[in-house]
């Protein structure tokens, strides 16, 4: 009896499963975007900055060598302040918490740092204890919405859907391209003194570019700057590199030369156009060194390092081209150029005979993966997926690796 | 690819038959047959349903005269997503030994996604997950004059979970600045679509038992 119960319920059980069910399919979207996160400006002024404990690296931008320290970027979050008498020993002492800053720059102890549409100059001759001394307001507009004070940021979200309205893919393509460029602004700007630097110093100005315009300052007075103009540029730029009164910007189609013997108002000199890719730039006299890479969204097939003479600034000519495997940043010291070749690795070139820069190859060293560096005077800073690590290059042509930063989220190279 | 895995199944189990028929103590079980559902609704708003081959050989012990427990494995199409379901499984019997029987099933388990591939383009990488199976089923037991043999007819209800994902390969280079956010979304992927099935089928299978 029990059993042909049992049996009963099963044969019930089949049925009306069966014959009520259709099947089922839901589907749903995981997608990476950049959230819209508004903030009132007066409400970002009214917190106070204070010099909090020393914090672990996350996933470091631009890095600025100043006296015995290291000053590193944590885009949109604040400053590490790190001290590196000893290279081989860097130690972290501090944070400065400064909502919305990608980019600083040092003049005569005193730091300059953006704050969303601020920039602030805080003294830093005593280390210990560091105070905001000055707020230049509302200069870096270009991040306000419509004037109304709100300021528009975004947040890098995951989102999960159910909606198929973002199936498409254009849609992800043009979501990835903001993503990009929001990232962009935020962290592509690994250093000062390296080639990819955003804020820039010289005869007390300082040079401010984003994607489309330079902002000139008048830090004549360390601890007052004053924001003279915007000067418009174009689109796409990324890096500014200044050397003997003049201003190199790198922008994703070319480089610009900018006269910058009247420091309150640089003008053009010329813009040596090139196809679309991501451009470093380094200079010296004669010369000036591009990178050119594919990858990111800086999407053409093309790998060079560019030789550009630069002899008469107004007719930048390119004097060769030498095929690479996928250059980011570069380094000069004096006849020695650095490539940082991404996943492929770090080579060290001399560089005396522009003409035969391929035969003067130092060394490829292919374990060291990076992605920028920079040559400071005490070691050679290179950026990538180890951290930031820094090489003894007192023999040019033969790096001797001194100590690395552990990062949390180092930069991963595609 | 199904004709492969059909004629493997099908080898396996006549291997085992000559080997095992003797052993009283096991019980086999081999069947073929129909999944058959509802699917969902087209643009039309009609049902577009689907049928499909499903094999499943069931090897188990005799506790008692009447319960059987085992295990099996098979193979189910679901459309274009093909499976093996692998389960455990309870047999009932009710009647005389020797005589038609009624049976009852139930197995529960999950079904493999094994051979459906990973396909990977420039732009993007798709896969399939197998899951949760659960199977009840009612039969007949029409034993052969001569021997252990006997034909089994069974009739019963098969809920399938088969995941498939879609993710789009992060071609913007991100990530070499964002870290991954969270296990939602896995490294190298810009977006992921998961598409989750559940299948409601009606199974009809005929074969053999010992």
């Amino acid at each position: 009896m029990k059993t042909s119960n049992l049996f009963t319920t099963i044969f019930l059980l089949i049925s009306g499963m069966f014959f009520s069910c259709e099947d089922q399919v839901t589907t749903t979207y995981t997608y990476r975007t950049m959230m819209p996160v508004y903030l009132e400006m007066s409400d970002v002024r009214a917190r106070l900055i204070t010099t909090e404990p020393a914090q672990p690296l996350d996933n470091p931008g631009k890095i600025y060598i100043y006296k015995n320290f290291l000053f590193i970027n944590e885009p949109t979050k604040g400053i590490h302040i790190l001290d590196n008498s000893n290279p081989a020993n860097p130690i972290n002492l501090s944070f400065i918490p400064i909502e919305g800053n990608v980019d600083l720059a040092i003049n005569s102890d005193i730091l300059y740092a953006d704050n969303y549409v601020d920039l602030l100059a805080f003294d830093i001759s005593k280390i210990s204890s560091i105070k905001l001394v000055n707020r230049v307001k509302d200069v870096f507009t270009h991040l306000y919405r419509h004037d109304t004070g709100q300021i528009i940021t975004f947040k890098d979200t995951v989102i999960t859907t159910e909606s198929p309205r973002w199936e498409t893919r254009g849609w992800l393509a043009r979501s990835d391209m903001s993503f990009t460029a929001n990232m962009a602004a935020a962290s592509q700007s690994y250093g000062t003194g390296g080639s990819m630097a955003r804020f820039t110093l010289m005869d007390g100005h300082l040079y401010a570019v984003d994607e489309s315009k330079m902002r000139v300052f008048d830090v004549q007075t360390p601890s007052e700057p004053k924001f003279i103009k915007p000067i418009d540029l174009g689109w796409g730029i990324e890096t500014i590199f200044p050397f003997q009164k003049k201003l190199f910007i790198g922008s994703n189609r070319g480089m610009h030369i900018y006269d910058a013997s009247t420091p309150h108002s640089p003008t053009r000199m010329a813009v040596y156009e090139h196809a679309i890719a991501c451009d470093p730039v380094v200079v010296n006299e004669e010369h000036a060194f591009v990178t050119l890479r594919s990858g990111n969204f800086c999407v053409n097939n093309i790998n060079e390092l560019q030789v550009i003479d630069i002899k008469n600034p107004y007719e930048p000519k390119l004097k060769k081209a030498y095929k690479m495997l996928n250059p980011h940043g570069l380094g000069l010291a004096g006849n020695y150029l650095y490539v940082a070749e991404g996943k492929h690795g770090l080579k060290s070139f001399d560089v005396k005979d522009v003409m035969s820069i391929d035969k003067n190859q130092l060394e490829f060293l292919q374990s060291m993966k990076s992605v920028d560096l920079i040559p400071g005077p005490k070691s050679l800073i290179v950026i990538g997926p180890d951290g930031i690590c820094q090489y003894d290059y007192s023999t040019p042509s033969k790096l001797r690796k001194l100590s690395c930063i552990q990062v949390t989220n180092p930069v991963i190279i595609s | 690819m199904r004709g492969k895995v059909f004629c493997l199944i099908l080898f396996i189990f006549f291997s085992y038959v000559k080997v095992l028929a003797q052993e009283s103590a096991y019980f086999h079980q081999t069947e073929v047959g129909f999944l058959w559902g509802k699917g969902q609704r087209n643009w039309e708003g009609k049902y577009q349903n689907r049928m499909d081959l499903s094999v499943s050989t069931f090897h188990g012990v005799k506790i008692t005269g009447r319960h059987v427990l085992g295990f099996s494995v098979g193979y189910d199409q679901y459309d274009q997503i093909n499976l093996i379901p692998i389960a455990l499984g309870w047999r009932g019997f009710l009647g005389k030994e020797n005589k038609p029987r009624f049976f009852g099933g139930l197995d529960f388990g999950g079904g493999s996604a094994l051979l459906e591939k990973k396909e990977t383009t420039q732009w993007s990488t798709s896969w399939y997950e197998g899951g949760m199976l659960i199977h009840p089923s009612v039969g007949f037991k029409l034993p052969a004059k001569k021997g252990n043999w006997a034909l089994s007819v069974s009739l019963g209800y098969k809920r399938q979970q088969v995941s498939y994902f879609q993710g789009f390969l992060d071609g913007s280079g991100l990530s070499s600045f964002a870290p991954t956010l969270n296990s939602r979304l896995p490294g190298g992927f810009s977006s992921l679509n998961e598409t989750n099935y559940l299948f409601h089928s009606l199974v009809f299978r005929m074969g053999v038992m010992f």
